[in-house]
């Protein structure tokens, strides 16, 4: 408050802060005060209400002073006051756009405070403000309103979840979306619900409903802002809850070491008490049950009619509006969709074709979404022409290394959720680029013919198989795909996880001195102690019989459909390959054991999330060890691709691979310059940063840095005394020295 | 003999020409003083550049607009003493230099004005403004008084009540009749008398020792104003004497009614094209309405309130006894029957 309306207002004691202050603590005995001032508000009100957009707040007691007196002290009269929230309302309504800024402000906050005071329920409010929010022309006042509409739909959820005000939101939301589909104004919309969503105020299918809506609409913006939400908003939610998460960590007992030391004061005991609090409400955080967050893509209503939907009004229609980055990230949506949801819009892949050249611009992001579009189910009829597209426009010799070896990868990406749209010819073509002198192109043709080696081995040439696929193929453990076959049951690398576990427990009876092998007797207990709770498990070893008996009825049937010709049904498929493949008796041994090896551990154990973390790391390393035992570099790299889940969204860098189509920004550069450089706020010597470190970390300095940092004084002495020696003396100096550094120090280094 | 060497050396230094190149400004003397200055803001002392004196209808607007909007409390008044003179100086029949319209909106806020010497000046030009011209603004001027009435500041509420009883002796018609102006302004009155209740008021009595309503001298004034506020409101007005109508002949009776209203916008009570009013902001036309909305809402409040003026005696007492005639007058002949509506 400026300086000069304060000596105003002491020359006519006209306080209403004190009086305020005195009505909060008394309201009955100054109601009469009080009502002076609704009358002063009133009338003051009724001059505002004359010439609204002429009024200012010149006078002592200005009319925003009045409204904001009125809010503070409403809850202790509210009949006399039942109208003040309306007038608020109506006058914010109606001419918020000529409303002088700083009253503005003044009643949007006191309409928020009212709410606070529960006068105005939190609908009422929102559905004053939102309607503001989406007319206003004032950028000021669309970020105040932003902003308190955020933070009550926070705080009307932050005890439990408010959802008959969500659903009113949320409809209001969708209607203003529906309604008008060319309009701008649907952003507050996207914007309001994305940041809801982000902190996980709303997390249901409703929200999701109102992004599809935006997507579906005609703005430019909108549809971005909803496209990007289904591509972004995830994401930004871990993040933020990871950011929450890793808040500071008191030590508690640190603290109450401190405490035990130090003076003894009430605020020193409180503010121990009110870190052993926090502690203990983080710890109650932590093992709250972790609550299902589904992401909006698998939250979302019928996908195949939205992506079709999205893809038929914005790519396909000639008339959209959308420029090339916008299209591009519809159609990253589409396809995401496509990959994750498996659906199936077949006029997608021929749109493609048009846009698979190496000039055209962005081209890794269309690679990217081809990749991304294509899963097992997609014909390979309607991928087939695409990868000979990318074969012949992106790779030959001609064309630039970092071309061909973009479409190499892409191809590869395709092909690893598609194995089938390849053929041989090409295949075999492709794969001689491992021989090339560019990196890039090299390292993605051999990641394509790593590829086929696990997928397809029977269409490489015979030398380019390898050991294992060969083997493979001679054995017949690899059979070819088939179009539409999908694996039967059981859970991948459950065996080695059981295998492991066995190591393991070999390995602990080794170490208690038992021999390696449980005797019988023994083994009862083991199995006893190892889940004592785990009262079916035994049950369950015990009916391995049951097992058997069923497995053999299974190999019954499929031996009297093996007389049938080709049916293309994948489980018995599976089996009748094998059938032909291997003499019967022999092949039911096999699926014993097979059987065996499905059913066992899943079945009888609950598998702990630490047993998945472990299960997850075998199968990466099996894979590893399957594919190649060549250098490091490979090898991490292979891990990199393999660990990418296959529902992960797939982007222009992964396309491009090594090699880069499109020039490093200077950032990019220098943090290329910078990494591994450490982190290096001022200019020092390696010597002096590698003391700062030690210090850091509250290591002691070496014997060389503390004679260099010994006071002068302290060595004079001797320096002195160094020149006044007998040569007695001096020999005997240099003997010691001779022999300490013999013996290795003063003490000896004897290794201890 | 080298100090001898060095000296010719600086000697020489003194007169060195300096060398002139092409396309370089000339080097700056040694003497050169910058004279260039930088200033944040720039001052310009008198506002209007022009040459011939200004006339005294421009100078009059000035002084409406410094009055009106000038930030110190001085040149305010120091304004409305020239607007006063200006308007006290003129001859008999000049018409004022600006019309009515547009002065009282421009000044009406200046009720509220934290100076007193201000306010007083204000009242001395609004005296000298012509009465008949006040009538038809008396709806937007009350707004203003209302709003100085409740005012938090004791000075502005006495000062307001002087504007009110200037506006009822120049148009009491108007104050009473205009819209808003009988029920929300005797809420004013009810209010800054402290003879308001709160409408959740809890059957205990609160004891009124708030700082507002205790104004001690100003008491019996408020009482005064009041009176002289419902005798413009309940007390009947002389009628005109009938003779000049009866002189017509028979055609012509009461011609004056049928005639085209003298006044503006005569049909403002039916309230045609504005938001609809409720109780508070209705006009009160006529003398019974206005006695039927006392009756219903004030006159046990006031006939209360004047029971105490009477018994503190003196000048208060005095002003209640004025107060109760004038109610006596003004309640005198209603009769509770038509209280349904």
């Amino acid at each position: 408050m400026p300086k000069k309306r304060v000596g105003a207002l002491e020359k006519v004691d006209a306080d209403l802060p004190n009086l305020q202050y005195k009505i909060r603590r008394d309201p009955k005995s100054y109601s009469e005060d009080f009502l002076n001032q609704y009358g002063q508000y009133k009338s003051q009100r009724d001059i505002f209400m004359a010439s609204p957009s002429t009024a200012t707040s010149a006078g002592i007691v200005s009319f925003r002073d009045l409204i904001d007196f009125v809010a503070h002290v409403a809850d202790c009269f509210p009949e006399d006051t039942a109208e003040f929230p309306e007038d608020l309302k109506n006058i914010l309504t109606s001419y918020h756009a000529e409303l002088e800024s700083e009253l503005r402000e003044k009643i949007v906050g006191s309409l928020v405070l009212l709410r606070r005071k529960e006068i105005i329920d939190s609908a009422n409010l929102l559905n004053t403000l939102f309607p503001i929010l989406v007319a206003t022309p004032s950028k000021t006042l669309r970020s105040l309103l932003f902003s308190k509409i955020l933070s009550d739909l926070r705080t009307s959820n932050s005890k439990s979840t408010n959802h008959r005000l969500n659903r009113t939101m949320q409809t209001a939301l969708f209607n203003l979306l529906s309604s008008d589909k060319t309009s701008q104004k649907g952003i507050w919309a996207v914007k309001i619900t994305r940041e809801l969503w982000k902190r996980q105020i709303w997390t249901d299918a409703k929200a999701v409903e109102i992004m599809k809506e935006a997507s579906l609409a005609d703005n430019e913006k909108v549809i971005g802002g909803g496209v990007r939400f289904f591509l972004g908003g995830d994401k930004e939610r871990e993040e933020l809850e990871d950011e929450s998460s890793d808040e500071e960590v008191v030590d508690i007992g640190k603290l109450k070491h401190q405490h035990g030391i130090n003076k003894k004061t009430k605020k020193k005991t409180k503010t121990l008490e009110r870190a052993v609090e926090k502690v203990k409400k983080h710890e109650k955080k932590k093992k709250a049950p972790h609550p299902l967050n589904f992401s909006a893509l698998h939250l979302l209503h019928d996908p195949q009619g939205f992506a079709e939907q999205l893809f038929s009004k914005h790519l396909q229609n000639t008339k959209s509006k959308l420029n090339l980055d916008q299209k591009l990230l519809v159609l990253q949506l589409v396809s995401r969709l496509i990959g994750l949801h498996k659906l199936t819009v077949i006029s997608l892949y021929s749109y493609f074709i048009k846009y698979l050249t190496p000039r055209q611009p962005s081209v890794t992001s269309f690679l990217a979404s081809l990749a991304q579009a294509t899963h097992n189910l997609v014909p390979p009829d309607a991928l087939e022409p695409l990868v000979q597209k990318i074969a012949n426009e992106f790779v030959s010799e001609a064309s630039a290394s970092e071309v061909a070896s973009a479409g190499l990868n892409a191809i590869r990406e395709i092909c690893v959720r598609q194995p089938l749209a390849m053929n041989d010819t090409l295949l075999q073509d492709l794969v001689m680029y491992r021989k090339s002198k560019d990196k890039g192109t090299m390292m993605a043709a051999k990641g394509l013919l790593s590829l086929y080696r696990e997928v397809g081995a029977d269409m490489l040439k015979k030398r380019d198989r390898g050991k294992t696929a060969t083997m493979g193929l001679k054995s017949g453990s690899i059979k070819d795909r088939r179009f539409g076959e999908e694996e039967a049951g059981g859970i991948e690398g459950l065996e080695l996880l059981e295998e492991w576990k066995e190591n393991e427990r070999k390995r602990k009876r080794v170490e208690r001195g038992l021999p390696e092998e449980v005797g019988s007797d023994e083994e009862e207990e083991d199995e006893q102690d190892w889940d004592a709770w785990d009262v079916e498990s035994d049950a369950s070893s015990d009916s391995g019989g049951w097992i058997n008996v069923e497995s053999d009825g299974e190999i019954e049937i499929s031996d009297s459909e093996d007389d049938k010709p080709a049916v293309k049904k994948a489980k018995t498929q599976a089996s009748k390959s094998e059938a032909e493949a291997k003499e019967s008796t022999n092949e039911k041994t096999e699926l014993e054991k097979e059987e065996q090896k499905i059913s066992k551990l899943a079945t009888t154990k609950i598998l702990t999330p630490a047993d998945l973390a472990k299960l997850q790391e075998l199968r990466l390393e099996a894979s590893l060890s399957k594919a190649m035992g060549g250098n490091k570099v490979q090898t991490a790299r292979q891990k990199e691709l393999l660990a990418r889940h296959a529902d992960d969204a797939l982007t222009a860098e992964q396309i491009e691979g090594f090699s880069k189509l499109r020039k490093s920004t200077k950032e990019e550069r220098v943090a290329l310059a910078r990494e591994g450089k450490g982190d290096r706020s001022e200019h020092k010597s390696t010597q002096a940063l590698r003391r700062d470190k030690k210090d850091s970390e509250g290591k002691s300095s070496t014997n060389k840095e503390k004679s260099r940092k010994k006071n002068f004084m302290m060595t004079l002495g001797k320096a002195k005394f160094k020149q006044k020696r007998s040569l007695v003396q001096t020999k005997r100096v240099l003997q010691g020295h001779v022999e300490r550094s013999k013996r290795g120090g003063k003490r000896g280094n004897i290794g201890m | 003999m080298g100090s001898s060497a060095r000296k010719k050396k600086e000697k020489k230094k003194d007169f060195q020409k300096v060398k002139l190149k092409v396309g370089k400004t000339k080097a700056k003397p040694d003497n050169f003083t910058d004279t260039s200055f930088k200033a944040k803001s720039i001052v310009v002392n008198q506002q209007s550049l022009s040459t011939s004196a200004p006339t005294s209808s421009a100078q009059f607007e000035h002084y409406l607009s410094l009055a009106s909007s000038s930030k110190s409390d001085t040149q305010r008044r120091d304004a409305l003493a020239y607007l006063t003179s200006r308007l006290s100086s003129r001859p008999v029949n000049e018409p004022l230099p600006l019309p009515t319209s547009i002065l009282l909106p421009k000044l009406a806020p200046l009720i509220l004005d934290g100076t007193a010497s201000v306010r007083t000046q204000l009242l001395k030009f609004l005296r000298l403004l012509p009465s008949s011209d006040i009538g038809d603004r008396a709806e937007a001027m009350l707004l203003y008084i209302r709003a100085g009435m409740t005012h938090l500041a004791v000075d502005i509420r006495t000062d307001a009540l002087s504007v009110m009883e200037w506006m009822l002796e120049v148009a009491p018609e108007d104050v009473v009749a205009c819209p808003g102006g009988w029920v929300k302004t005797l809420k004013c009155f009810m209010s800054m008398m402290g003879w308001a209740l709160s409408i959740g008021t809890t059957k205990w009595t609160a004891a009124t020792k708030a700082s507002f309503g205790k104004a001690g001298k100003t008491f019996p004034r408020q009482l005064m104003v009041l009176a002289q506020f419902l005798r413009a409101g309940l007390v009947e007005q002389q009628a005109l004497p009938p003779t000049a109508s009866r002189q017509a002949l028979f055609p012509l009776t009461d011609v004056n009614i049928h005639m085209i209203p003298t006044s503006s916008n005569a049909y403002a009570h039916l309230n045609l094209f504005g938001t609809p009013r409720d109780e508070e902001g209705e006009m009160y036309v006529d003398r019974e309405g206005r006695q039927r909305v006392f009756n219903k809402l004030f006159q046990t409040a006031v006939e209360k309130g004047i029971e105490n003026a009477k018994k503190e005696a003196g000048e208060p007492g005095r002003a209640g006894a004025v107060l109760a005639k004038v109610l006596k007058d003004g309640m005198g002949d209603f009769n509770g029957v038509d209280d349904t509506l």
